[in-house]
């Protein structure tokens, strides 16, 4: 969050400091091996995977502490972000509008702050999913120590584990998408940490107007 | 080789078809246990250990004649031992031998994903194959019976394997070799339940079980494991024999109709996506890109 | 057991008491499923505790440890009002319609005892247990000291119609007529409803005089444990005579025997008071062999028109050929076949005699061979005093266990004088079951021989090996130095082709019997060359003509070979005779008394169960086992189916020295009993019970708070004090523990897996507490009264008591020394007891 911890080239703004970022690839290599391994278990058809990194057993074993580095580093994102994060009623605007911004018609969308809603969501998405993946991870992981009266936890847990994952699979592509191939420069947003005011002000103007105390957009 | 290989029907986390299935004419075992004439002698439970050769563990006393409150890794076979006052005020002292059911339908298997880790053989039998299992505890999950156990250490997967390769050179499973009172019967699944249904008629008939009957539960397709009871109406009270057990409605809902949603989600999300792409494109091209880049803010 | 473990399966209705086959002899026990599976067969169990046998009974009654005999004696009650009984075989087969000596009196008649009893001396004059003679004369008591009892007449007085008032019938009907369902309740706590549907339920096979159906009577150590087990027996076994049932497939008294090889024992001399093959041992005032002989064969006594063939009437032809095995050429006509040479037995030398002796300095040592004398006796501390006092002590054992380390037990420690005790221990490593050969005498008297399954590990040796050792050795030494009287030693046969170590086989070919010069059969003319093996015991002689080891054991190992290790199956009966299965005595006959299985006339009861029966063609008897009959005696010359007998019948009645304590089994009190006895409050206890009055010997009442009554028991996951030494029945059952009704739990506020303490007079027993729905509380007279049971496995040595898991007491610490004035068995059933937290 220190804007004084790195150089930022000149007409560049840091967006995520250091440790932002180290967080970020921690999560995201985490959430791969997440994703592989839990592919693996999810269908027979995938199940591949599992052999191709190690073995059933080697899977089996490194899932949940992986679980566990990806859990701390959404905890993490959480303290870091958390506080950015809050749904204003701009961002509800924003939704009403996504239809412009799936078309690409941004300039017809309400201006978004440092982060727009979709964003946001996504946070929050992977943090409730995250919440509800440790537990019902826990439960899978110790399901012996479930006793038998209390199987419904374990029912309830292969649902809840499964049906967030594939919540969270939604969010990853969606978030890889839009970061890889949809808003170029995001990608490299999170490498370097800065991005330029141009960037800013055509991905976020309102954050944009924050910064420089003038308007993103003066077609509005 | 190709004899085991075909004496499977069912495999476990399994993608493309079954080399045994539709292959064999192989009629389905089944053990007979008449709980009217079990004597609670735990031969069966010696005869389970010595012939699988499992290692002793610890219990400790629990006011019970029970061995341990229920089975273990290396303990597939367990009587359970349960006492209850009829309304007559009569007592009755159920035994019941609790062991590996080897449903039909086996909810362990359908919970699996490992590969090959659980498989079925086309007579009926359904047994772990410990080399394969991953120890992720799902068919703990599946089992409507508090079967499949860990082993802590391995983090692999127990259970009675009705002994089969007893079985496959021919032989009874240990426990019925071992039974004293003859409660214990071993033969092909239609044979088991003539001689039920027959003892239970015969219980009916001639002795005061007005309810007696046989204990195959359709819920997980039958099971390879019946029971003759002195109440039919009341399996609960064996030690919670569920009276109507299947397979969980969560596994069912997650190997089934979730499991189609899921991936259909998946592949329509990255379908999706793609079309996206090529319809918009990204938000800026390459250029406007570099622009931004190069372009330092005035 | 009359019958056998597979005879079980022909019943249609059982009576388990006094024993839990279920828990004690599940191999056994799958006759008795069998039973019900195929025969629709009803159990009922009458036990002080709800057990695993009880879970497969049609009918279980509770009943108060040591009340069987009112138990069964209503069931007798019972039969006789509701005309449940065999009455053609009563008749004919019993002595029922025998007429009673005008002296004898019934305890209802003489204060709780019968005629004849002695207060001082506390022993009965039995010469009024008698049967009257048929002319009315009174045969005379002997004359010589201290007296010998009259003998029974040579021709009975008899009432085919059962009516005379002094027939042993309407004596027996009168005795039991004052065992009424209300007594009964208040004596044995069962409920006047549950007896009476007990009662009914077994004497259902006599429905209308039918006499189709059989029952039989399963009973063990429940029965034979009390300070009057043997009269329990003989209850029993009257119920049977009255019902029919003795000699009938499905039918029977059948002793389970705790161990593989304890009918084996007793077949074999395990007592002091017979030599091999029950006969009855010397006595000093015998004198010689022939008035030895003519003291135990007893002559025939019956209704003159009727024959017996009596054949105990052989005696000395298995006493002569006993002691030509004993003595071989020493044994001759001229020296009373080495009578002399044969200890006399002057008195009682019961178990707890032995160890009551070396408790008071006059037996020095002990040799405790295949037991764990501590462990299994009653009033463990007594013994373990005993063994303080011991000059030395040898022990062969295969564990380390409670006998050979005495002076380790908790309560010498507790005393701290284990360094005052000089008793040296010699403890010898032996041999395991499965490391010998040999052959076990099971409870339906079947001799299986198996062979060694594995050699002895490490300095093991075979039991045999160290007892001829030391005989060897104990000869060269008379041979040395001579002594007071060395021939029984040096004059003892011992022509083994190992002496060292003699072959179990040769041993079993001695029992066997062999001729020592050639016979002939005077009838079939059949041959037998001197030094040949015998077929069977009719070859015996007395001689000198023939050796014989046991006379009930001849036949077993023949020319033909080793009769006892065979193995076939077959059984084209299904009658479950198995002839061809090992051999059993007596002359491989599975059903004693199988000529009781026919009606008068010679055919069977049941045609669809034909045992024997009499075959008009061949005018003999003939059958799928063996008759146990004189093979010719046609059924008009009316010869008494119970051939051991001198009557030739069924006793009823048991006449003059049977048994020390009554003709008619009488329902006395345990020795510690919550309650005076009912019948007669002044005559409680066995008025002639066994008792020692030693420091160790006390005695519990209900005034000084030993108010529980306490039953000992085992466990199907545990053998004796052997098991605890193996990891795999500790896991089944891993501590000792004391079964406690949930009723009697709730109002000490005892739970489940709490510890309690258990005292009686004599010690204590700390376990935890099994809280069981098994075992309700009971109203003894009207008075609420609580029973428990204690399994008696652990002690201080074994896998979880080296680790210190458990008390490391011994139940019998708890139970006490007053034994069977006929069998003397110590009373471990049935007790009284006091119940606290520990």
């Amino acid at each position: 969050m220190s804007q004084t911890d790195q150089a930022v080239p000149a007409g560049h703004v840091l967006r995520y400091n250091f440790k932002e970022r180290i967080t970020h690839w921690v999560a995201a290599g985490s959430y791969l091996y997440l994703l592989l391994t839990g592919l693996a278990f999810w269908s027979p058809w995938c199940f591949w995977i599992a052999v191709m990194l190690g073995g059933g057993q080697v899977s089996r074993m490194l899932h949940p502490w992986m679980g566990m580095v990806f859990a701390i580093c959404v905890v993490i994102m959480y303290v870091l972000w958390a506080s950015h994060m809050g749904l204003t009623e701009n961002d509800k605007k924003w939704f009403k509008e996504v239809g412009y911004y799936v078309q690409n018609e941004d300039e017809k969308m309400p201006p978004a702050g440092r982060y727009n809603g979709g964003q946001k969501s996504l946070f929050w998405g992977f943090v409730v999913c995250m919440v509800l993946l440790v537990l019902s991870g826990t439960v899978l992981w110790f399901t012996e120590s479930i006793p038998w009266s209390l199987r419904y936890l374990r029912y309830a847990a292969v649902l809840v584990h499964a049906s967030s994952a594939l919540l969270t699979i939604g969010l990853f592509l969606l978030h890889v998408y839009m970061g890889v191939f949809a808003e170029r420069g995001a990608l490299d947003s999170m490498v370097h940490g800065d991005v330029p005011l141009k960037f800013i002000k055509r991905y976020h103007p309102g954050w944009y107007e924050e910064l420089t105390g003038q308007p993103a957009s003066p077609k509005k | 080789m190709s004899q085991a290989t075909l004496r499977v029907q069912k495999i476990s986390g399994h993608a493309g078809s079954v080399p045994g299935d539709d292959a064999q004419r192989e009629y389905a075992v089944c053990k007979l246990i008449d709980t009217t004439t079990c004597i609670g002698c735990k031969a069966c439970e010696v005869a389970c250990m010595e012939w699988n050769d499992l290692p002793f563990g610890q219990t400790v006393f629990d006011n019970t004649y029970q061995t341990m409150p229920e089975t273990r890794w290396n303990y597939w076979n367990l009587i359970l031992f349960n006492e209850h006052e009829k309304e007559d005020g009569s007592l009755m002292w159920l035994m019941r031998k609790n062991q590996c059911m080897h449903c039909a339908d086996p909810g362990c298997l359908a919970a699996c994903p490992s590969d090959g880790a659980i498989v079925q053989y086309t007579n009926g039998i359904v047994d772990f194959q410990q080399a394969n299992c991953i120890g992720c505890g799902y068919c703990i999950t599946g089992c409507p019976f508090d079967i499949p156990k860990m082993n802590p250490k391995t983090n692999r997967v127990f259970k009675c394997t009705l002994c089969a390769d007893r079985v496959s050179e021919g032989l009874e499973p240990a426990c019925i070799k071992s039974c004293p009172t003859g409660c214990l019967h071993f033969g092909s699944k239609e044979d088991m339940l003539d001689i039920a249904e027959k003892r239970a008629k015969q219980l009916r008939e001639h002795f005061d079980f007005p309810s007696a009957g046989v204990y195959n539960p359709q819920g997980v397709g039958g099971t390879g494991v019946v029971y003759v009871l002195h109440d039919a109406t009341k399996p609960e009270l064996y030690g919670g024999l569920p009276s109507n057990p299947s397979i969980p409605w969560s596994v069912k809902l997650w190997k089934g109709p979730l499991k189609w949603l899921g991936n259909a989600a998946m592949l329509g999300g990255l379908i999706g996506l793609v079309v996206h792409y090529l319809r918009f494109g990204p938000k800026e091209r390459e250029e406007t890109i570099k622009e931004a880049h190069e372009g330092a803010e005035p | 057991m009359t019958n056998g473990w597979v005879d079980i399966k022909n019943t249609d209705m059982m009576l388990i008491m006094g024993g839990n086959p279920a828990e004690n002899h599940p191999c056994g026990f799958k006759w008795a499923m069998e039973a019900k599976r195929n025969r629709n067969a009803k159990i009922i169990s009458v036990d002080p505790r709800f057990t695993r046998t009880s879970s497969v009974a049609d009918q279980f009654c509770q009943i108060r440890a040591g009340t069987d005999i009112a138990f069964l004696g209503g069931v007798i009650n019972y039969a006789i009002q509701n005309n449940r009984i065999a009455h053609e075989y009563l008749v004919n087969y019993t002595n029922a319609a025998f007429v009673v000596d005008s002296d004898f009196k019934l305890p209802a008649d003489t204060d709780g005892v019968f005629s004849g009893f002695n207060e001082a001396k506390t022993s009965y004059d039995r010469s009024s247990w008698n049967y009257a003679s048929a002319g009315g004369a009174k045969a005379a008591a002997g004359t010589a000291a201290p007296a010998p009892l009259p003998p029974m007449p040579e021709k009975v007085d008899f009432d085919l119609t059962l009516q005379n008032p002094n027939c042993v019938f309407q004596l027996l009907k009168k005795h039991y007529s004052r065992y009424t369902p209300e007594i009964i309740e208040r004596i044995t706590g069962i409920p006047k409803q549950e007896f009476l549907k007990a009662a009914d339920l077994f004497t259902s096979v006599r429905k209308d005089g039918d006499m189709k159906k059989a029952a039989t009577i399963i009973y063990a150590v429940g029965w034979t444990h009390h300070s009057f087990g043997t009269q329990i027996i003989r209850t029993a076994a009257m119920l049977q005579l009255l019902l029919g049932n003795v000699g009938r497939a499905g039918g029977g008294v059948n002793a389970l025997r705790g161990h593989s090889n304890i009918q084996g024992a007793t077949d074999m001399a395990g007592l002091y008071d017979t030599i091999p093959g029950y006969l009855k041992v010397p006595t000093p005032a015998d004198g010689s062999f022939d008035a030895w002989m003519k003291r135990t064969t007893p002559t025939a006594s019956k209704p003159a028109p009727w024959e017996s063939w009596n054949y105990y009437s052989n005696t000395s032809k298995f006493a002569t050929s006993f002691m030509k095995t004993m003595y071989g050429d020493a044994a001759t006509k001229e020296n009373g076949w080495a009578f002399d040479y044969l200890p006399k037995v002057d008195r009682d030398y019961s178990w707890t005699n032995l160890w009551n002796d070396m408790y008071n300095g006059t037996v020095k040592g002990m040799l405790a061979f295949g037991m764990n004398g501590v462990a299994i006796g009653p009033d463990s501390n007594k013994n373990i005093d005993a063994l303080k006092k011991a000059d030395w002590l040898v022990v062969g054992e295969i564990y380390q266990d409670e006998t050979s380390e005495f002076w380790k037990s908790p309560r010498v420690i507790a005393q701290g004088d284990m360094k005052q005790i000089q008793t040296t221990v010699y403890r010898l490593p032996c041999a395991g079951f499965a490391e010998k050969d040999g052959s076990f005498t099971n409870s339906a008297r079947w001799l299986l021989w198996k062979n060694a399954a594995v050699p002895t590990p490490g300095d093991c040796r075979l039991d045999q090996a160290i007892v001829a050792e030391i005989f060897l050795k104990v000869r060269d030494l008379y041979k040395k130095e001579g002594g007071k009287f060395p021939d029984p030693i040096l004059k003892l046969s011992w022509n083994y082709t190992v002496p060292m170590n003699p072959p179990l086989a040769e041993v079993l070919k001695e029992l066997n019997g062999k001729a020592l010069a050639d016979l002939e059969d005077p009838v079939t003319k059949v041959q037998i060359k001197a030094g040949q093996q015998l077929p069977g015991f009719a070859w015996l002689k007395d001689d000198g003509t023939t050796a014989c080891g046991n006379w009930i054991y001849s036949g077993c190992y023949t020319e033909a070979g080793n009769q006892t290790a065979r193995r076939d199956p077959s059984d084209p009966s299904n009658m479950g005779v198995h002839a061809g299965w090992g051999w059993s005595w007596p002359a491989n006959r599975r059903v004693l008394y199988n000529r009781a299985s026919c009606d008068v006339d010679g055919k069977p009861w049941d045609p669809t169960r034909r045992q024997v029966w009499w075959n008009e063609d061949q005018q003999k008897w003939v059958g799928n086992d063996v008759p146990d009959f004189k093979a010719d005696s046609k059924p008009k010359d009316h010869m008494g189916p119970f051939i051991m007998n001198a009557e030739g019948v069924g006793r009823i009645f048991a006449p003059l020295a049977a048994f020390a304590d009554g003709p008619f089994p009488e329902f006395y009190e345990p020795i510690e009993s919550p309650v005076e006895n009912l019948l007669h409050a002044a005559r409680s206890h066995n008025p002639v019970v066994t008792k020692f009055k030693d420091a160790d010997d006390k005695f519990g009442t209900p005034q000084q708070g030993f108010n529980v009554v306490c039953t000992t028991f085992r466990l199907t996951e545990h053998y004796h004090y052997w098991t605890k030494n193996n990891p795999m029945n500790v896991q089944l059952v891993p501590e000792p523990f004391i079964e406690i009704g949930a009723e009697m739990a709730n109002e000490m506020g005892i739970r489940g897996g709490e510890k309690v303490k258990v005292s009686s007079a004599r010690g204590d027993y700390i376990a935890k507490a099994m809280v069981t729905k098994r075992i309700k509380p009971m109203l003894i007279d009207g008075k609420k009264t609580y029973q428990i049971g204690i399994p008696f496995h652990w002690g201080y040595r074994g896998i979880a008591e080296d680790e210190g898991k458990t008390s490391l007491k011994m139940v019998n610490a708890l139970t006490h020394t007053a034994t069977d004035p006929n069998a003397h068995t110590p009373e471990f059933k049935g007790f009284l007891v006091k119940v606290e937290k520990a």
